[in-house]
């Protein structure tokens, strides 16, 4: 009964050093399994926990792949030897990186060398004589082999840093590359001989066997002496591509979609570029937002503006030998083995797999999801829109992030971040219009009761808000609500866009910037005041077109002396007795001009006293 | 108990070699004769390709550090002699206590011999200090000799390594039982009188 105890642990000493090694072996040599195993060991570690499978052998190695569990169940005769094939495959040299993405499905082209470069025995003989110690022998023995077993482990931990395929699995570990080489693994009870032009580059090495009572436990390892034959190549990832003349979804800008109104819009709308449809936009050019957001992944977070590429470079997944029959296993490995090779398109590998650049991403959507791209854009992207200048005849003036010039570009600059849009903007058609109101009015001097409103308001970028719209409010001071419609993650504004508050479409534009004239709110001829002194390059696009319309509708003839518009003409006018500010000009008598002076002149005073001005007549001071 | 002992074989090295060749071969060493419960600790070596095995005890490494410091101080005051490092494990016992003593004898059952042969080139400068003065031209042949002393030297620290590993694998039947509780046997580490 002693004796049968005795065996038992050894059994089971046998049974946990397989296991045991077989774990050194596959965190060592297989990229992605040690990066699970790297991960939960940084949790361990900071836990502080020691799982039941450290303690054996007193090497912490942190928890075992699933996958070792399923080869210990099928592999459970201690006497069968356990052979660990570490492969290396190379793929094709005409496949690349781009090709795998356009075509994730199929198989990867070119062939796939697979060479053996490592294979670990460990064996569990049975000695012919089996000698029948005593209790207390018995006993001392099992200890023994218990140490013993931890120095050959802790030798075979050491030399697998020493072999030269620890050096490819550094080289596959690293995610900063991404590479054409994969580190596999095959384990079975048997192994195909190998070849004599194989064995001829290849040394062994046997570990000094730890001999006990009941069988003798041995591990050798045969390895190729070198692998500089094997040219690891770095995968050639697309180089970023920067978009120069992104302008931003269309959807999100008003402009692109302007409602049909008597006012004219549809003829001072800005063309757009190529004037094609949201449909047909997306397919213009590539953009850079369609790198993650499409794919219906729970985490796009791997597929950032570094994007996450299909995972070819490594084995996935180990090969399961859950079946019995050993024969099959090279069957089975085999056929794993290429299906997981195709399996470039599991969400799991993400978490693997190094990022791909940017520009690779319009191309991965349809790797990923199959679909197509076209399509895939077309519920969340739209065309970038090209804005061109109303009266300035730059039809073709895009937004660029830097444009700095106010007076030329209609629309603020943007940061190439913030002009990547999802298409789910309900934004109205005056967003875009009114955020150039708010640049015309940071640009120009405005009255201080309307920087007031502005210039200490802060944007408020709901970076979760995917849709949104422009939404302002001109006449009161309310804390300034802009939403854009886009993409979560890309939101970004530059300060100048903070202070935005817009209104709807060819409202009364009482945000116009002038050099001597402040908001008005009231009244067509008070817009028309403003409108005309605003015209000069401070206005917003939108703006300076709804008002230029509304001033046609609206306006009698106007006088050819367009001089008179301005302030110093209403002084002129004033002092003159010349009613010439309206710019109207019919047959009046001398009473109903002086009338209309006062009420311009009234006029003035309140916009002056709202901007603090205080008007001296010289009413006043007679 | 008999006394193993392995006399590692001599490796050529530079002064600013000292401290990362010493650390590879005396880390090894304990990693393999820290029985106790580990959590190996992989280390890249910065001046050659080679990956070495801590036993991530912190204390350990301190002590080890400690040790090397004072080899090289040692060095620096012996120039261009060949030096010997010694790792000693030991197991304390008791004497039989009596009226007058009651010491403790360390009773040695293993001792590595790591043999240096420290050089100062005076083409290549050997130590950190003196980097700053190369050679004003020293041309495409100095930097491929050094490349190639460079590798020279890895294969050797190689050699070394796979040296400490057949050893431990062969020689078990000395190590003591391993004792509850305690991660690595007790060692020292000095340096042989005849090198003083």
């Amino acid at each position: 009964m002693e004796m049968d105890r005795e065996s038992g642990k050894l059994e089971q000493i046998v049974s946990q050093f397989r296991s045991k090694i077989l774990h050194v072996i596959l965190d060592s040599r297989v990229p992605s399994l040690h990066h699970h195993h790297h991960q939960q060991q940084q949790e361990s570690l900071s836990h502080s926990r020691v799982r039941k499978t450290d303690k054996w052998f007193n090497l912490v190695l942190g928890d075992r792949p699933p996958a070792l569990e399923n080869l210990n169940f099928s592999l459970r005769n201690l006497f069968d030897p356990m052979v660990i094939d570490i492969i290396l495959v190379h793929r094709g040299s005409c496949s690349s990186s781009v090709d795998n993405l356009y075509s994730p499905s199929a198989p990867a082209a070119g062939p796939a060398d697979e060479t053996v470069i490592e294979r670990w025995v460990v064996q569990y003989d049975c000695p012919r004589f089996i000698a029948t110690p005593s209790g207390a022998d018995a006993c001392v023995s099992y200890k023994k082999i218990y140490k013993k077993s931890i120095i050959l482990l802790r030798s075979l931990y050491t030399q697998m840093r020493l072999l030269p395929a620890y050096r490819i699995f550094k080289q596959l570990s690293s995610l900063s590359q991404t590479y054409n080489f994969d580190l596999v693994y095959k384990v079975s009870s048997f192994s195909h001989p190998f070849s004599r032009e194989e064995e001829s580059g290849m040394k062994e090495y046997i570990f000094a066997p730890v001999e006990a009572l009941s069988g003798c436990l041995s591990v050798s390892v045969t390895y190729r002496a070198t692998l500089s034959d094997f040219n690891l190549e770095p995968l050639v990832s697309l180089p970023p591509k920067i978009i120069t003349d992104y302008v931003g979804s269309p959807t999100t800008d008003p402009m692109r979609s302007f409602p049909s109104s008597d006012k004219g819009a549809h003829a001072t709308s800005f063309p757009l570029r190529g004037a094609r449809p949201p449909s047909s936009s997306p397919f213009q050019r590539p953009h850079s937002w369609s790198s993650g957001f499409h794919r219906g992944f729970p985490s796009t977070k791997t597929q950032s503006l570094a994007g996450s590429p299909p995972v070819y470079r490594i084995s996935p997944k180990p090969y399961d030998i859950a079946s019995p029959p050993t024969d099959l296993y090279g069957n089975r490995i085999q056929n794993q083995r290429v299906s997981t090779l195709q399996q470039v398109t599991a969400y799991d590998e993400y978490k693997s797999s190094p990022p791909f650049s940017p520009s690779a991403s319009p191309s991965t959507p349809s790797y990923l999801s199959g679909t197509n791209p076209l399509r895939t854009r077309h519920c969340s992207e739209t065309a970038p829109v090209t804005i061109p200048l109303p009266l300035t005849g730059r039809s073709t003036r895009y937004l660029s992030p830097n444009s700095s010039d106010p007076s030329r570009h209609s629309l603020p600059p943007l940061s190439p971040r913030s002009s990547k849009h999802d298409a789910s903007s309900q934004e109205s058609p005056s967003g875009i219009r009114s955020y150039r109101k708010i640049e015309a009015l940071r640009a120009g001097e405005s009255p201080s009761g309307l920087s007031n409103n502005y210039s200490a308001q802060k944007v408020v970028r709901d970076s979760k808000d995917d849709s949104g719209r422009f939404s302002a409010l001109l006449s009161s001071s309310g804390s300034p609500r802009i939403g854009f419609s886009r993409s979560s993650s890309r939101l970004s504004f530059q300060d100048d866009m903070d202070d935005c508050e817009f209104s709807c479409p060819f409202d009364v534009d009482d945000v116009d910037v002038s050099d001597s004239s402040s908001q008005n709110t009231e009244g067509k001829k008070a817009s028309e005041f403003t409108a005309q002194s605003n015209l000069v390059g401070k206005k917003s696009h939108d703006a300076a077109v709804g008002i230029l319309v509304h001033m046609l509708r609206t306006a009698p003839p106007l006088r050819q002396d367009s001089s008179c518009y301005s302030t110093h003409s209403l002084r002129t006018e004033y002092e003159g007795g010349v009613s010439i500010a309206s710019g109207f000009f019919m047959p009046r008598k001398t009473a109903d001009a002086l009338e209309e002076l006062n009420s311009y002149r009234e006029m003035k005073d309140l916009l002056l006293s709202k901007s603090g001005t205080r008007v001296v007549r010289k009413e006043e001071i007679k | 108990m008999n006394c193993e002992v392995c006399q590692l074989k001599e490796l050529e090295v530079e002064h600013f070699e000292i401290r990362e060749v010493l650390r590879c071969i005396l880390h090894t060493i304990v990693f393999h004769r820290a029985l106790g419960l580990v959590r190996p600790k992989d280390v890249d070596l910065e001046l050659f390709e080679i990956t070495y095995v801590q036993c991530g005890d912190v204390e350990l490494e301190k002590k080890i550090d400690e040790k090397i410091d004072h080899f090289i101080s040692w060095v620096e005051k012996h120039p261009n002699k060949k030096s010997q490092i010694c790792l000693s494990f030991y197991e304390v016992k008791s004497k039989q206590p009596s009226w007058f003593t009651n010491k403790t004898e360390r009773l040695y059952w293993e001792q590595w011999y790591i043999n240096l042969n420290v050089t100062q080139h005076p083409k290549h400068h050997s130590s950190k200090s003196h980097h700053t003065k190369l050679v004003v031209d020293p041309g495409e042949s100095a930097t491929e000799e050094r490349s190639s002393r460079r590798a020279m030297v890895e294969a050797s620290l190689r050699e070394v390594l796979f040296q400490i590993i057949k050893f431990v694998n062969e020689k078990k039947d000395h190590v003591p039982p391993i004792s509850e509780g305690v991660i690595y046997f007790p060692y020292e580490i000095t340096i042989p009188r005849k090198f003083q």
